[in-house]
């Protein structure tokens, strides 16, 4: 029901209406990036800890969440786990920290993307873009079909044996990507620039996380995958194993 | 030139193994020489008792005439090897097997003839013998067998053989042992040597096992300590290093976001408020992008992980690269098949574009770019048409903060001074080489060579 709604909603949008709340506990960070957010046309709320955050996502609805990972009180994977919990709500990590371990653990919590500080708000501003990005618009109404999984695009709806699955906007828009490929080879840069609207130089790391999300999700048996099928080397294919 | 030592494990099976062949033949030769001598002498008594008992025999013979003389010396004569010669005034008598009596020595037959007994060995048409010379009585000539030796030769041959044999044999397994010996012995100091290479390598957790053997234990303990102290000094630097860089990054975006708040309004400051402006986000940008680097490479400096490495498309990332990075109009070149190597695609993301940019900021732009293969390497040049980098630079560029001085640069912008150590920073980990050419028909060509991988 929520999640319907906030489609709408996002649907309506423009980019000038886009609510940000950024989630950090330097008040010069926040006060820097909100006024440069704003001069790329976005309103930004500001939360300056883990409580805080929760405390003003569980009341209005916000397009998009900033989150530092170094928080006191509730840290920031916990609160991403929280809101991942929730609801689907778009996440992008704030972090200094770029080591594997670090960007890793937060993608697994549930983050749909992450950007290491220094950033600049236009970087910023374009991977929100991205992230908040209305689907394709294809008109017809196509749905993709293997063995007992089910996705239509267009309602954004994914059913495996008749039960809906739910996905988070990231992790449905990589599985609609591979699923209009129709089980041709999709390269990973492809689907960074298709799904994070890199350009070129995308981080691997964010797609083979979301790619294990995904297969926890939809897949019968994530270790042996019918549906999101790897190639070594060169990038993802979906469609039953031949 | 000096000859180089050997290992200390053939030292001492050198030693072992000559040691033992000096005892053992020591032992043999005594052995011999006992043994050889006591046989000898035995068989010299049996012939001499023997001959004497002949003489006998014959001088009884002679004094009752010399009837019967050639059937005695006929059945003297028990081993068909052996003769008897009866030396007389005008003749010699030969019984047995046949001779020329030309071989008995002159003065051995002398000395009989003086009335002394005398022996001696020699060879008589090919067989070794004992000739024994006795007088006859009465001065009636010379009593001469020869007793054959063939059985006693035999025997020598066979024990000098085995003694022979013997030796060589302790030898070899003298040196087997000290080889053998020698491993048991230096295996601590192996496993001291693969635990530091380890260490050396990067790999902080390497230890020693316990060792109980008291002469043992103090090494491991020592080496142990060390390498704790060793992690832990790694540790603390990493570490510090990561705070370091966490406490610069909090800063640093809040003056990013605050530059590019001013930037927007640099027309609402005009003057010389408005060119400071300038000139503080500028140096904002670049700070901030020097910072970044910085932080890079420090990162590439500590024990590296090849955990991210997979196998990459060369040609796949420099056209993603390139076609981010330059024109439509650079030429690229590409031997096919296209090489693959095994690395971090950031890494060489990185490789590949300050390459381009060094190119854009020193050299007026790449003008070719060539994926090639050379000698099982994948080979990147990056080609540029400016004034080319002087020999004695060649070096240096790569070196952190050396900015070249070369004409054509841009000024104002010219990157953090690191992107060349960040090229050759990542080339290493990648066990590759960079360095940079003259490009035919002017310019600079910078090559970098990374080992292909299998694919």
């Amino acid at each position: 029901m929520i999640e319907a709604a906030a489609q709408k909603t996002y649907d309506e949008k423009q980019d000038m209406d886009f609510s940000v709340l950024l989630v950090d506990d330097d008040e010069r960070i926040r006060q820097a990036l909100g006024l440069a957010l704003a001069d790329e046309g976005f309103a930004v709320d500001e939360a300056v800890s883990g409580e805080d955050a929760l405390r003003r996502l569980g009341g209005d609805g916000y397009d998009v969440v900033l989150l530092d990972l170094m928080l006191p009180g509730v840290d920031g994977l916990q609160v991403c786990r929280m809101l991942r919990a929730q609801g689907d709500l778009p996440i992008i990590i704030v972090t200094a920290r770029t080591d594997t371990p670090d960007v890793i653990a937060g993608l697994e919590a549930g983050a749909d993307d992450y950007v290491t500080k220094p950033l600049v708000a236009s970087e910023l501003a374009a991977r929100i873009r991205a992230l908040l990005r209305r689907r394709g618009g294809t008109k017809q109404n196509i749905s993709y079909r293997v063995e007992d999984l089910e996705i239509w695009p267009d309602e954004g709806v994914v059913h495996r044996g008749g039960k809906e699955i739910r996905l988070t906007r990231t992790e449905f828009r990589l599985l609609a990507e591979l699923a209009a490929a129709g089980g041709r080879i999709v390269t990973r840069e492809q689907l960074l620039q298709r799904v994070w609207g890199y350009d070129y130089y995308g981080d691997t790391r964010l797609l083979d996380v979301h790619v294990r999300r995904l297969r926890m999700k939809v897949e019968h048996n994530p270790e042996d995958p019918v549906f999101v099928l790897t190639v070594r080397g060169s990038g993802y294919k979906f469609g039953p194993p031949r | 030139m000096p000859v180089p030592r050997p290992s200390l494990r053939w030292r001492v099976a050198a030693a072992l193994g000559l040691g033992s062949l000096l005892v053992t033949s020591l032992l043999a030769l005594a052995t011999w020489n006992l043994a050889s001598d006591y046989m000898l002498r035995q068989r010299l008594q049996a012939t001499t008792r023997q001959a004497e008992v002949n003489v006998r025999l014959v001088d009884e013979t002679l004094r009752r005439g010399s009837d019967g003389l050639t059937e005695l010396l006929t059945g003297l004569t028990t081993d068909p090897d052996s003769t008897i010669m009866l030396f007389r005034s005008s003749e010699v008598l030969t019984s047995g097997r046949q001779v020329d009596p030309a071989v008995v020595p002159s003065d051995l037959l002398a000395m009989a003839r003086d009335g002394v007994p005398a022996r001696q060995r020699l060879r008589a048409d090919g067989i070794p013998v004992i000739a024994v010379a006795q007088p006859l009585a009465e001065g009636q000539g010379l009593y001469v067998e020869l007793f054959p030796l063939v059985q006693l030769d035999r025997t020598f041959r066979f024990l000098s053989g085995l003694l022979i044999g013997g030796t060589v044999l302790s030898g070899l397994i003298g040196t087997t042992l000290g080889s053998w010996a020698s491993r048991r012995a230096l295996r601590p100091l192996t496993e001291l040597t693969a635990a530091a290479s380890r260490i050396a390598g990067g790999d902080l957790k390497a230890r020693l096992p316990a060792q109980a053997d008291p002469d043992l234990a103090p090494l491991a303990t020592t080496f142990n300590t060390t390498a704790d102290a060793l992690e832990q000094r790694v540790l603390r630097d990493a570490r510090f290093a990561s705070d370091v860089s966490h406490e610069l990054r909090s800063p640093l975006t809040t003056m990013v976001n605050a530059a590019a708040v001013l930037k927007r309004r640099q027309a609402e400051l005009p003057g010389t408020a408005g060119k400071a402006l300038w000139l503080l986000t500028s140096e904002v940008d670049r700070f901030a992008r020097m910072v970044v680097d910085l932080m890079e490479i420090s990162r590439a400096d500590q024990v590296g992980d090849q955990q991210d490495f997979e196998p990459l498309d060369l040609e796949g990332l420099v056209r993603g690269v390139a076609g981010h990075k330059l024109g439509e109009d650079v030429e690229i070149v590409v031997e096919p098949p296209p090489p693959v190597v095994s690395g971090d695609r950031r890494r060489l993301d990185r490789v590949i574009g300050n390459l381009i940019e060094n190119a854009e900021f020193h050299a007026g732009g790449a003008v070719r770019l060539a994926v090639l293969h050379h000698d099982g390497q994948a080979r990147l040049e990056v080609d540029d048409a400016g004034p080319g980098v002087p020999p004695d630079m060649r070096t240096q560029v790569f070196e952190r903060f050396t900015r070249g001085d070369r004409a054509g640069s841009r000024g104002a912008d010219t990157g953090s001074g690191l992107g060349l150590a960040l090229v050759a920073e990542h080339v290493r980990r990648h066990h590759g080489r960079v360095w940079v050419e003259d490009r035919p028909g002017g310019g600079a060509r910078f090559v970098v060579e990374i080992p292909e991988a299998s694919r």
